[in-house]
């Protein structure tokens, strides 16, 4: 009786010679739980944009993705960014600072928000200026932020036309002199994120020797505090890595990281 | 396997194709071996090791309470159990010692007839191995984080040294004195390191969360300043303009062809630099806990493909690929965090020194012979099945 091997060793892809393995080929070690395909960030983008609530905040904002949680769908995180940096240069995707965390972006269709922030903007005074900042800028420039030189001079907005977009939401105060660019009315989304990542790292916290299983956290009842999904909670705090992903048998386990 | 020696043989295949793909097989092997062992000379966390580069035999380390050990690394006796004995200690009791906690240790690149340590008492010290006394001590006014000697450096001995302070000494092996000093960054230097690839090219990493790369036959300042989001200022927040991280930057390392460079900030994120032209190469890593206050030794691996970078994080061992940044596995086998951890090019084996007090060889592990009839089974078997819980007692012969 030969004796078995009890680790599993990890091998190198040049030497696995025919064996042709369901779903992703490159792997070292354990076989992924079956989950990703070639890599589709679109196709992922528009599945998470499904877990946004919409109701809540009355249709008024876009669907929002945060950057992170395709991390969590997808194993290869230099495959994820290189896939949105193509996706923000065709013109498709924009991405924007939400200002709560420096690595925290969240991402929204260029369709969806040129119809959101239009809509919200109908009978309002500042609705030209916007219009105008949408047709001119968005299309051009890629940025996250723009600072006061290029708005007077490349893109030939005038200072009231500055003010006018601060005042809709297009436009937030980064410094003396340079914007970031935003969603309106989202000041409620990032309050009832933090406030439901904090609950849903609560309830991890709280079970036996702080990890649950995610199968098990998805069936769980949510308090009032979490507004959203719980499943796009769980997208964000996997995705950044505010617990640790431990793949057992009975499907993967979600451990409390102490930092 | 067999194919590649056969291709090999044939004459189908590079020689090199062989010798990466098992160079590769045995760095995602490495484990921890009960056979190896390193003696344990210090009592306190070791903060730093070199292996020398001409044989790769012997081994340096250095330790919080300030004693320099030099290791033989090779296995003289015929069992496969070895101690990598201390063959020389500048311990306590030593005149020259350091007074306090020795940061770096490097062997002279050349020949292991001297190597350079410094430490928080200010000083660097030059040392000869034979008789272990100090050949050179240079005088810094701040604690001494690090110091590197260009490996490939034949027009100059220069060491590079970066202190509390913020300029970055260069001081001549040849005439005993600090013959330069670059200016530019703004916080205490936390690492510095020459180029495997140009003997003239010097990185610095800094507490004011730049990396600078200096060209050290100029006379004005660096070259560029890594910037993380390549230069596009819209990007970060107006503080975080042109830097390399998000946080202190504490650890650095060129690839072994110098094509690129490392750097891990406090900020929990490792970036991979094109070192030609100081671009980000946006691999993300991931997070990579770092909580060090002082500088982090990473290390990269010798002529595999892909190449892996060994980092220490926490209590363990990250082993990353260099560009796709896939974790590939932890290594885990220290009680206490991991300070340091150097890879021996031509074994595959990773030694790694932590505050534990303990310097842990990871080796790739064998492949176990396989278990022949009951005839020649003691003969080959004899790792296999040594341990009686795996051995079969209630099955019949019969089988």
């Amino acid at each position: 009786m030969s004796v078995m091997n009890r680790k599993r060793a990890l091998i190198s892809d040049t030497f696995k010679v025919n064996k042709r393995r369901v779903g992703n080929g490159k792997q070292f070690g354990a076989v992924n739980n079956g989950e990703a395909g070639p890599l589709d960030v679109k196709a992922t983008l528009q599945d998470l944009m499904t877990l946004f609530p919409r109701k809540l905040f009355n249709d008024a904002l876009p669907q929002i993705v945060l950057k992170h949680q395709l991390y969590s769908v997808h194993n290869d995180r230099t495959q994820v960014d290189r896939q949105l940096s193509d996706l923000r240069e065709q013109g498709e995707l924009l991405m924007f600072q939400l200002g709560f965390d420096a690595e925290a972006f969240g991402l929204v269709f260029a369709a969806d928000y040129k119809t959101k922030v239009l809509a919200g903007e109908e009978g309002r005074g500042t609705r030209g200026t916007v219009e105008k900042f949408m047709d001119k800028v968005l299309p051009s420039c890629n940025d996250m932020s723009f600072n006061k030189d290029k708005m007077l001079k490349e893109f030939l907005f005038t200072d009231s036309e500055i003010t006018q977009l601060v005042k809709s939401g297009v436009l937030t105060v980064r410094d003396a002199g340079s914007w970031w660019l935003s969603i309106p009315n989202s000041g409620r989304f990032t309050k009832y994120l933090i406030q439901g990542r904090k609950a849903v790292l609560g309830m991890v916290k709280k079970s036996k020797y702080n990890e649950v299983l995610k199968a098990e956290l998805e069936e769980r009842q949510t308090n009032s505090q979490v507004k959203f999904q719980i499943k796009y909670h769980i997208h964000d705090i996997i995705g950044a890595e505010l617990v640790e992903c431990i793949p057992t048998t009975s499907g993967t386990l979600l451990r409390c990281v102490d930092y | 396997m067999l194919g590649f020696l056969t291709a090999r043989q044939a004459g189908l295949d590079d020689p090199l194709r062989l010798r990466r793909a098992e160079s590769t097989r045995r760095v995602l092997n490495l484990e921890l071996n009960h056979d190896r062992d390193v003696d344990r000379i210090h009592s306190n966390g070791i903060n730093t090791i070199d292996i020398e580069v001409i044989e790769g035999r012997y081994m340096l380390s250095g330790g919080a309470d300030g004693v320099v050990v030099v290791y033989d690394l090779e296995n003289n006796s015929r069992k496969s159990q070895y101690t990598c004995k201390a063959v020389g200690t500048v311990g306590r009791s030593s005149r020259y010692a350091h007074r306090f906690s020795v940061e770096t240790v490097q062997w002279y690149p050349h020949d292991t007839g001297m190597f350079v340590s410094s430490s928080f008492d200010k000083t660097m010290k030059v040392w000869d191995t034979e008789t272990l006394k100090p050949a050179e001590v240079f005088q810094f006014e701040g604690n001494v984080y690090c110091h590197h000697m260009s490996p490939i450096a034949r027009k100059h001995s220069l060491i590079a040294v970066g202190t509390k302070d913020q300029k970055v000494q260069l001081c001549d092996l040849k005439s005993g004195s600090r013959i330069q000093v670059l200016q530019g960054h703004r916080g205490e230097v936390l690492s510095v390191r020459w180029s495997p690839r140009y003997e003239h090219i010097l990185a610095t990493a800094s507490t004011d969360s730049r990396v600078l790369v200096w060209d050290v036959r100029r006379a004005s300042g660096s070259l560029f300043s890594l910037d993380q989001h390549n230069g596009d200022k819209s990007k970060a927040s107006s503080e975080a303009v042109n830097t390399a991280h998000n946080g202190r930057v504490n650890g650095l390392c060129f690839t072994v062809d110098g094509l690129y460079l490392l750097t891990m900030g406090t900020d929990d994120r490792m970036r991979l630099w094109n070192s030609a032209n100081g671009k980000n190469t946006l691999v993300n890593y991931g997070k990579v806990s770092n909580e060090s206050r002082k500088g982090l030794k990473i290390t990269v691996s010798r002529s595999c493909s892909p190449e892996f970078v060994f980092v220490p994080c926490g209590s363990s061992v990250a082993v990353y690929t260099l560009h796709t940044g896939e974790l590939v596995t932890m290594l885990r086998g220290h009680y206490n965090n991991v300070d340091c951890c150097q890879f021996h090019p031509d074994y595959q084996e990773l030694y790694s020194g932590g505050k534990d007090c303990n310097i842990l060889a990871w080796v790739p592990a064998v492949r176990p012979p396989d278990v022949e009839e009951e005839g020649t089974a003691a003969k080959g078997g004899s790792q296999a099945t040594g341990n009686p819980a795996f051995e079969d007692a209630w099955s019949s012969d019969e089988d």
